[in-house]
């Protein structure tokens, strides 16, 4: 018999007579209320973000997300950046003076960098995580291998809860998700040694999210 | 490498006990993830519905395993997922080997998982001419130590700052240092040689999901997505109790997990994989292998009490409160899985043969089964398997049995025969008094054994029985 046959008659055999009810009701126990309004998701995800150990710019549009994303790279004082194929990272890296820019694909180049860009599909306002996926774009190692990851993010695509988010990877839940969906909330961390917490170890020692919101009202000065 | 044995259960923790550093290192780490867990569920005031929710489901996905893992296979080949299944440990150890070799004995990366450690994969793996690089910071450490993990969520807590700070010096040759985060770029600089030569990568899963085939892995340090996104070749091994039933229920361990684990709300991340890179996925490993591994859990599955155990999903809770744990830390276990869970499923997968001192390592306190996030009533399976330790049957079918403790039956069947008759008891309670008095530690040698370490009440000069006939009559 093979190892498969084998385990399943010997699961079937240990079942006999076992029966437990489907378990029943909604998998969304626990999950926050008052994420209605596209307002009130932003201003959570913003919190949450900022206690997962992230940092947040708010911007209106395009034009000021790449300005944002400039100021970043100025500030980081980065020289190589890594992108992800995402059209709008595309768009808001033409405008970057002076970094060589370096491509998803290219693994030394991406060891190297300084800085990786990446898009993002979702946004969970209950705890503050990006999800990338990798339908949209070449995400994986731009989000993981530079000391620094910045995320540029639409306001539309902050959901409230991770019972949302989890529906929309895969909706209907028919393994139509994309082959790797990637949950990220805050740097990369570790308290291996002596539980001193150390932000990044493997990954990304700073995230940042660009957030595009047009809704967004500049405190007035 | 250092190998500790259940059977040695009592020799391991009386040196656990001795070692100061070591209980002071698991007096901070059980306190700190104890005291974070508390602050995370206190924000939660749904959690007595998310545990019975999580309890549930999994309850539902035990009973009907076969059908689940039916699914996930179907839903994961469909996906180009190569799905394989393995009997045993050694079984599965072969299979990951005969991929190595395939692929040319290329570097291996390995994610921390306790699927690996229980079938000593690394071993199997060194002794076939293999190098796995364990790639979590603790592991690593454990690993380039030579030792075993002592913690299920901080491998390395048995260590100090001074201690890896001379093991990195003397294997890496870098300056010596006690700084944490020197250290851990070091580890960083390292580890990013092995990623970047990697070939092939091996992890476990937290989760796997049967009605979408996908697997789930959670971890705060990045070294998993690495592992797991880097090399052409990723073999996760996952055991078959590790399946549920629907996407959406992931939502329920998600906020479980990680706030019994560490206290946090989410870790920084979670890989969803669905399988290798294709079409407009062009990312990530080109080939993607998950191994079904049995290694005793459909025996444990037989079980209808031990059953419940399988629910299992490695949080750590149940070792942080547990007052044995705290004390002895995980080596002395002898075994992977160590604290209460530990006691249950060591025996449950090895027989209680080499492990039956396990289920006495516990003092039934509860306070296990009270933070469990899955609600396993782990005081009731060790008590089970404390009466099969006593009367020297095996846990299960077709797993070897322990000597029958004798002299502990005889101890209970006298003590049942005893309080069973008023007279005898009255007796028995004076006889008792009367040797109090002439002191307790002149007894024969196995009472005096188990006095050592305890302190016992003396028995009041007059029963209760006796103050309530004499004042009952007083206030008539
Ligand atoms: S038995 Fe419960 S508390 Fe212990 S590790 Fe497993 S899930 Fe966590």
């Amino acid at each position: 018999m093979s190892a498969r046959d084998e385990i399943l008659a010997r699961i079937r055999a240990g079942l006999r007579g076992a029966n437990a009810p489907p378990a029943v009701g909604s998998p969304a126990v626990g999950a926050p209320d008052g994420l209605d309004s596209p307002a009130e998701r932003v201003a959570a995800f913003s919190r949450n973000l900022t206690a997962a150990g992230g940092h947040l710019r708010v911007v209106r549009g395009a034009e000021q997300a790449a300005i944002a994303l400039g100021e970043l790279v100025a500030q980081a004082g980065a020289r190589t950046i890594a992108l992800s194929d995402s059209p709008l990272v595309g768009r808001l890296s033409a405008q970057l003076d002076g970094p060589e820019l370096i491509d998803a694909t290219d693994r030394a180049g991406l060891l190297e960098a300084d800085l990786g860009a990446s898009g993002v599909q979702h946004a969970i306002a209950e705890t503050g995580t990006l999800v990338l996926e990798t339908r949209s774009e070449r995400n994986r190692l731009v989000s993981l291998l530079p000391p620094r990851h910045v995320a540029v993010l639409h306001a539309d695509d902050i959901l409230a809860t991770l019972g949302d988010a989890l529906a929309a990877v895969d909706p209907g839940g028919t393994g139509a998700a994309s082959r790797a969906v990637t949950f990220i909330s805050g740097p990369s961390r570790t308290a291996d040694i002596e539980l001193v917490l150390v932000v990044g170890v493997h990954g990304p020692r700073e995230l940042s999210v660009i957030l595009i919101d047009p809704r967004h009202e500049p405190p007035t000065p | 490498m250092s190998t500790l044995r259940p059977e040695d259960f009592r020799s391991n923790a009386s040196e656990a006990l001795r070692d100061d550093v070591l209980r002071g290192a698991l007096r901070k780490a059980t306190d700190l993830f104890g005291s974070q867990r508390g602050a995370a569920v206190a924000q939660m005031p749904a959690w007595e519905a998310l545990r019975e929710r999580a309890s549930a489901i999994k309850a539902e996905a035990l009973a009907t395993l076969d059908v689940q893992l039916e699914r996930f296979e179907e839903r994961a080949r469909a996906n180009g997922i190569e799905v394989r299944w393995a009997r045993d440990a050694a079984e599965a150890s072969e299979q990951v080997a005969a991929i190595a070799a395939r692929l040319g004995r290329p570097t291996i990366v390995k994610g921390k998982s306790m699927t690996t450690e229980e079938i000593r994969l690394n071993e199997h793996l060194e002794r076939e001419g293999h190098q796995p690089v364990e790639t979590d910071l603790g592991e690593w450490i454990v690993q380039l130590a030579g030792e075993t993990p002592s913690h299920i969520i901080a491998p390395a807590i048995h260590k100090t700052k001074g201690q890896i700070g001379e093991l990195f010096a003397e294997r890496l040759g870098i300056p010596r240092t006690e700084d944490e985060r020197e250290l851990t770029r070091a580890a960083r600089n390292a580890l990013r040689e092995s990623f970047a030569t990697a070939e092939l990568g091996v992890t476990g899963a937290n989760f796997a999901v049967a009605e979408t085939g996908s697997i789930l892995l959670i971890e705060n340090e990045g070294n998993i997505r690495l592992a797991t996104s880097m090399p052409r070749v990723l073999v996760s091994i996952v055991g078959i109790e590790k399946v549920i039933p629907r996407l959406a229920d992931l939502q329920v361990f998600l906020r479980l997990l990680p706030r019994s684990g560490t206290g946090q709300r989410l870790t920084s991340y979670q890989s969803l994989l669905s399988g290798p890179r294709a079409g407009p996925d062009d990312d990530g490993p080109e080939e993607m292998i998950v191994i079904l591994l049995d290694n005793g859990r459909s025996t444990l599955l037989g079980d209808d009490e031990l059953r419940e155990s399988l629910a299992c999903i490695r949080c750590g809770a149940c070792l942080n409160s547990c007052p044995v744990y705290r004390e002895i830390g995980g080596h002395a276990y002898g075994s992977v899985y160590a604290g209460p869970i530990g006691s249950v499923i060591t025996p449950g997968l090895q027989g209680l043969e080499k492990t039956s001192d396990l289920p006495f390592a516990s003092s039934l306190c509860g306070a296990c089964r009270d933070v469990c996030p899955v609600k396993i009533d782990l005081p009731r399976l060790l008590s089970r398997l404390r009466a099969e330790a006593v009367e020297g049957v095996g846990a299960s079918p077709g797993l070897g049995a322990p000597p029958p403790r004798r002299l502990e039956r005889a101890a209970f069947a006298l003590w049942s025969w005893l309080a069973a008759d008023s007279g005898r008891w009255r007796l028995a309670i004076g006889a008792a008094r009367l040797a109090q008095r002439v002191g307790l530690d002149s007894l024969a040698p196995p009472a005096r054994a188990w006095r050592t370490g305890r302190e016992l009440r003396p028995l009041a000069a007059r029963s209760f029985r006796d103050l309530w006939r004499t004042n009952g009559e007083d206030r008539q």
